[in-house]
């Protein structure tokens, strides 16, 4: 039967107040028997549609008030607890100016609602491919410390995910916090929807480049909604990298970025247009940094 | 224009303090003591036969009181004329389009009765299906219904003059397909109803925006007399015609589950469950065929429509209708030909929405005819003053205007600094600018067959405050306040003088309804005429007491005079109390009536005036297109619109920029991705209508006409921008990258696609 | 499954319900306060005809496990009035039009009340950005525009 809910299903509701008694909630979880979430807004409505089954409780982070965070030293980088909300990040005078792309993503996420009560993490982990903060976070070599019943490990943003709705954290492991390490150079998102806002991306490209005396030091590229995940265009990459600046290189790196996508035709684009797209953005993007 | 005192003024909304604090109550926002609460259970398939339906675990389940499947209503049938009486509450042996309901359950909560909607077991037997209107028409298609050959829902056919002559005296004959996409009207209240079957009948308070034909349906559905339904009408969150003028599943289910079991029930659809399965735009094919001379003069048109028109026929008869009988206009068209196919599919069901039929052919003929021009190399305000009409004009179809705003409207395009400058390109990096127009007409006062009259009544109160009762709806049009303006305006009352009252059918005189842009005009008519009423038995105990004649007695800021004599003047409420305390106390009762336009109209041949009055919209539209992304954002418009007199600019202002959204909306961002009957893109995420940040500037200019048959010389507003709009943005599109896109949306990747075909092409 | 107890203080007034865990905000409010002003258009988060302000930010209360609520301070559209008195920017829809059919009005009023609140001098942009979740079909949007805009100014002691 076709069934178009209102009501959430039935569960229970913890608010741990402690990262070590959400981990122990979280020992004997499996088949989603627990649920966390820190905003809910992609979790509630899955839950309420029946897409994601209904957990037998529902693990609220937001009680562990140590994860709420957001700073930065020079020696390790940035580093974004799990509780950040993606309004903090986008607003957070650091990130606007140490990481102007990741403010940038994260202003572009759906709307002011969500990003009030929606985290950076949740956007990770939720996996989606057009995932408007994966691109950047590639991009800036983002990782992942997280931590299950083994103890922590850190993941390389890259390692992450492994499909739509699908990451490499185990049913007891929760993302605590987002870390990004300094780099030198400049960082472009550029999201292409139809709505300027509360849309998703139909194609997202993330572009960090430090370029000095007119040659390409390092360039990272990050792509969203062409792939299973959000992925990095690494032949494009080394196109560009040790060149001299040049529209040619940029046209070829462009070209090979396009090449290196993996999209697929859906109700939102075709997959031709998808990569047409990235091309043009790539070339945008890296337009927009040697122009600055 | 006379001098009025409301009438014509920006006056703030009636209902504007009760939506602004919360306290406005709609629909789902009822509840009543022991109210049980009904789901609908839908199917998972676009075509089938329904075999066996076990509700058995359903009923087990605890908290549930009753379960109903389609046999439960006994064969009844509703449809909007009487041979088109095909739709059931729940289908009862074939499932037609994919979510159609099948099965209902009522509980003593919401939860437990969504809990036991998935617990009904439903046996199909899966049909061929049949998704593509053109497809259906062929022989050998699945076929939905068996009495109709070739799928075929309804058919019009129009033919005047001589269309094969007129094409012979062209010059240039283009013929064209056009397509207008598949869009949804996107109120944001999903349809809800609290209903209640007592000794008493039927009383419901639900989202209708047509009250009246909800009203009609349960009498006939639960074979009661009228008087024993009661329709009460909560504030409505916006209708645009479609679903919420018509009756649902829940409506029906509700009333037999009250029925049933002696309780109150309600029910609240989801916005997945209206874009899924609710009423929508007919997506329509249009082959267009226009004539055209050396100088521009169209010399014959003739249109074939091919319309999806879902599983039902619904009002579908109508939007045909309105295709073809009003393509005659804003053009002098001296030969019209019109084969118009509505097409049963395994759809959801297409029916009314804002600019009803009429945004179709006008979207094929205008951009058909600017096609055209720039063929023959003339400026597209040209062509368009060389075929406008002006009034008075009688159509070859004998559609008669009698009041024309449309040459001075695109005049004023013309002399638009935008306008008269749009030749010097502008481009900056990928973007270009584009700037577009187009001229376009659309009823007001619309007339339809049966019971079309609206009516009012009105009472005077002894303290001269006066109840006003009308049959007509505000879903968010502001019609209440300009009807309220008319009856102040009449009585020489202040606005708060005068109390509105929702509809209640049991109370308000019969309505048709609000659609066809038919409350200000006919309503308003109505409302005019029962103050008129008032005031006569008013200014007979005026004449009595100052020896004067009836007709002498003036209403004017509360006061009441003799004309010419000005010592001979009292306060309104000082004649009230003479009037209702006179003898041992009378009643003073205002009646009033439309009777507009009540001449005859050939539905069979589309002869006559399918509307009271017609109103002109001219629109200039400025875009920016992203050469290499395809994207498009529309920057200004410009809406230069003849309603007449704007009886209250503020609202007609408002009216039009909405209307302006909503047209954009469908030309460029909204559309349902469809496969095999089922819907892809049913959330507001990605059924993308527009937000407060892809909102064009929208500058709104009346163009003054005064038109006789509306009360203060007013017409329709706003219908027309929906119509307006598409055209406009298309030649803006145009305008930027020289080509003419034929489909609508126009979205980014059909733009950029074309683009990069058109530069491979060189 | 238990019920639980939640405590909060909603439009100035504390509260204390007993509820079931998967409860919506919005569904407490309207149900449990009867406090109907907060709408359900999409029930997903997208419309913004839910907004209320909890804690000193906007949020899609369909979206919020009541739950959350617990020590929370929250405001809806029935908290803004003061007395008989219309709150400035409720005062500005109704003089300049930002409401038609009025279903998106309270969730829409919350919006630019958040926005306000953070900016008390917002350019255009800041005021489409400001309401940009919060669909309106009926308006077109400009005249909420307009009546945020007054309300700014009104708020600041002009006009």
């Amino acid at each position: 039967m076709s069934i178009f809910f209102r009501r959430l299903p039935k569960f229970n509701y913890v608010k741990p107040e402690k990262f070590s008694d959400a981990l122990d909630i979280l020992r004997e979880n499996k088949d989603g028997r627990f649920r966390v979430y820190a905003g809910g807004t992609d979790v509630i409505p899955k839950i309420k549609e029946r897409v994601m089954p209904a957990p037998e409780t529902l693990v609220d982070l937001k009680g562990i008030s140590q994860l709420n965070y957001i700073s930065h030293d020079e020696a390790n980088g940035l580093r974004i607890g799990a509780l950040a909300s993606i309004h903090d990040v986008s607003q957070a005078p650091v990130v606007r100016e140490k990481y102007p792309m990741l403010a940038q993503a994260a202003a572009s996420i759906a709307s002011t609602q969500v990003q009030n009560r929606g985290t950076i993490a949740g956007n990770i982990c939720n996996a989606v491919p057009s995932a408007d903060s994966a691109p950047a976070l590639l991009c800036l070599g983002g990782k992942a410390l997280c931590e299950g019943k083994e103890g922590e490990r850190m993941i390389d943003l890259e390692e992450f995910f492994l499909g739509p709705g699908s990451t490499v954290l185990g049913d007891d492991e929760l993302l605590k916090e987002i870390q990004i390490p300094s780099a030198k150079g400049k960082g472009v998102y550029i999201k292409l929807s139809p709505r300027s806002r509360m849309d998703l991306a139909v194609v997202g490209v993330a572009v960090f480049a430090d370029v000095e005396d007119g040659i390409f030091k390092d360039v990272r590229i990050g792509l969203g909604a062409v792939a299973p995940t959000p992925m990095r265009a690494k032949t494009s990459e080394n196109r560009l990298t040790g060149e001299s600046v040049g529209d040619q290189v940029i046209e070829e790196a462009a070209a090979m970025a396009a090449e290196e996508a993996k999209p697929i035709d859906d109700h939102r684009a075709s997959a031709k247009y998808r990569r047409m797209m990235v091309e043009v953005l790539v070339k945008r993007a890296i337009g927009q940094i040697i122009s600055h | 224009m006379e001098d009025y005192s409301v009438i014509g003024k920006r006056i703030p909304r009636i209902d504007g303090l009760a939506k602004v604090t919360g306290e406005a109550k709609y629909a789902a926002d009822y509840e009543m003591p022991g109210m049980l609460w009904c789901k609908i259970a839908r199917s998972p398939h676009a075509h089938a036969k329904i075999l066996n339906i076990d509700t058995s675990r359903a009923e087990s389940l605890p908290g549930v009181k009753k379960v109903l499947t389609g046999k439960d209503f006994k064969g009844w049938k509703w449809g909007w004329m009487p041979k088109t009486r095909e739709e059931e509450p729940l289908a009862a042996e074939t499932v037609r389009y994919l979510g159609e309901a099948v099965a209902a359950v009522a509980a003593i909560d919401e939860d437990t009765a969504e809990e036991a909607a998935q617990l009904i077991e439903v046996e199909y037997e899966e049909l061929p299906g049949v998704f593509d209107p053109e497809e259906a028409m062929k022989e050998g298609a699945p076929q939905l219904y068996g009495h109709a050959k070739n799928n075929i829902s309804w058919d019009f056919h129009m033919d005047f003059g001589d269309v094969e002559k007129g094409f012979k005296e062209a010059d240039l004959v283009h013929e064209d397909r056009f397509e207008t996409g598949r869009v949804i009207t996107g109120y944001l209240e999903p349809p809800a109803a609290v209903a209640m079957y007592d000794s008493s009948g039927i009383t419901i308070w639900a989202a209708k925006q047509s009250p009246y034909f909800v009203y009609r349906h349960l009498a006939a559905c639960f074979g009661l007399p009228l008087s024993k339904v009661r329709v009460i009408q909560p504030f409505i969150g916006g209708g645009f015609g479609g679903t919420k003028n018509d009756s649902l599943a829940g409506d029906f289910c509700s009333v037999l589950f009250s029925k049933l079991l002696g309780k109150p029930v309600k029910f609240v659809y989801t916005m997945e469950e209206v874009l899924m399965t609710c009423r929508r735009r007919h997506n329509m094919i249009v082959f267009n065929k226009m004539g055209m001379k050396k100088d521009g003069t169209i010399t014959g048109m003739h249109s074939r429509v091919i319309a999806d028109g879902g599983a039902h026929t619904a009002i579908g008869p109508l939007t045909m209708y309105l295709t073809g009988c009003m393509s005659t206009l804003p053009y002098k068209l001296p030969n019209f030909k019109h084969d118009a196919y509505r097409i049963y599919t395994n759809n959801p069901i297409g029916a009314a929405m804002r600019g009803h039929g009429v945004t179709h052919t006008r979207f094929a003929a205008e951009l058909q005819m600017e096609m055209m021009a720039e063929e023959l190399g003339i400026d597209p305000v040209a062509v368009r003053l060389k075929n406008a009409i002006s009034a008075p004009y009688e159509t070859i179809n004998k559609v008669t205007v009698k009041s024309c705003g449309l040459v001075e409207g695109i005049e004023t395009i013309a002399d638009n600094p935008v306008w008269k400058n749009r030749k010097e390109k502008k481009q900056e990096g990928p973007i270009a600018h584009g700037v577009g127009m187009s001229a376009t007409s659309y009823l007001g006062g619309a007339r339809q067959r049966g019971h079309q009259s609206c009516a009012a009544v009105i009472r005077l109160c002894e303290d001269g405050s006066v109840d006003y009762l009308t049959g007509a709806s505000d879903c968010g049009q502001g019609s209440d306040t300009v009807l309220v303006q008319m009856v102040a305006e009449e009585l020489g009352l202040a606005m708060e003088d005068v109390d509105i009252k929702r509809v209640d059918t049991a109370m308000t005189p019969c309505d048709a309804g609000s659609y066809g842009s038919r409350v200000t005009v006919l309503a308003g008519e109505a409302a005019r005429k029962a103050a008129q009423d008032v005031k006569q038995q008013l200014a007979v105990f005026a004449a009595e007491k100052w020896e004067a004649k009836p007709e002498d007695i003036l209403f004017k800021d509360r006061q009441v005079s003799v004309k010419g004599q000005p010592e001979k003047t009292m306060p309104f409420e000082q004649l009230a109390k003479i009037a209702c305390y006179s003898g041992s106390g009378a009643v003073i009762l205002g009646r009033g009536y439309s009777d507009y336009g009540i001449d005859v109209l050939d539905f069979e041949k589309g002869i006559g005036n399918c509307g009271t009055s017609y109103s002109f919209t001219s629109q200039l539209t400025e875009v920016d297109v992203d050469l290499e992304t395809g994207f498009l954002k529309c920057t200004d418009m410009l809406i230069a619109h003849d309603c007449g007199v704007p009886l209250n600019p503020i609202n007609v202002e408002a009216q039009n920029q909405g209307a302006a959204m909503q047209g954009m909306g469908q030309a460029m961002y909204e559309a349902f991705k469809m496969d095999h009957g089922k819907t892809l893109n049913p959330t507001l995420l990605d059924y993308k209508m527009p937000l407060a940040t892809d909102i064009p500037n929208i500058e709104v200019v009346d163009i003054i006409t005064e038109d006789p048959d509306g009360p203060y010389g007013a017409k329709e507003a706003s219908e027309g921008a929906i119509v307006s709009v598409p055209p406009s943005i298309f030649t803006a599109v145009h305008d930027a990258t020289g080509i003419w896109f034929k489909e609508q949306p126009l979205t980014p990747e059909k733009i950029a696609m074309a683009l990069r075909e058109k530069k491979k092409n060189g | 499954m238990e019920m639980k107890t939640i405590k909060f203080v909603i439009n100035g007034v504390k509260q204390e319900l007993r509820i079931p865990p998967w409860r919506t905000l919005l569904e407490v409010i309207r149900e449990d306060l009867k406090l109907t002003g907060a709408k359900e258009g999409c029930g997903q988060g997208e419309c913004g005809s839910c907004t209320v302000i909890m804690g000193g930010k906007s949020v899609n209360s369909c979206l919020v496990p009541a739950m959350e609520a617990d020590g929370q301070e929250i405001t809806t559209i029935e908290g803004l009035k003061n007395g008989e008195e219309l709150h400035p920017i409720q005062e500005a829809f109704v003089e300049h039009a930002g409401m038609q059919c009025g279903f998106c009005t309270p969730g829409m009023i919350m919006s630019a009340k958040h926005l306000l609140d953070h900016n008390s001098d917002p350019t255009l942009e800041e005021i489409q950005e400001g309401v940009s979740g919060n669909f309106c079909r009926c308006t077109g949007y400009t005249k909420i525009f307009e009546s945020i805009d007054a309300a700014a100014k009104s708020m600041k002691g002009g006009r």
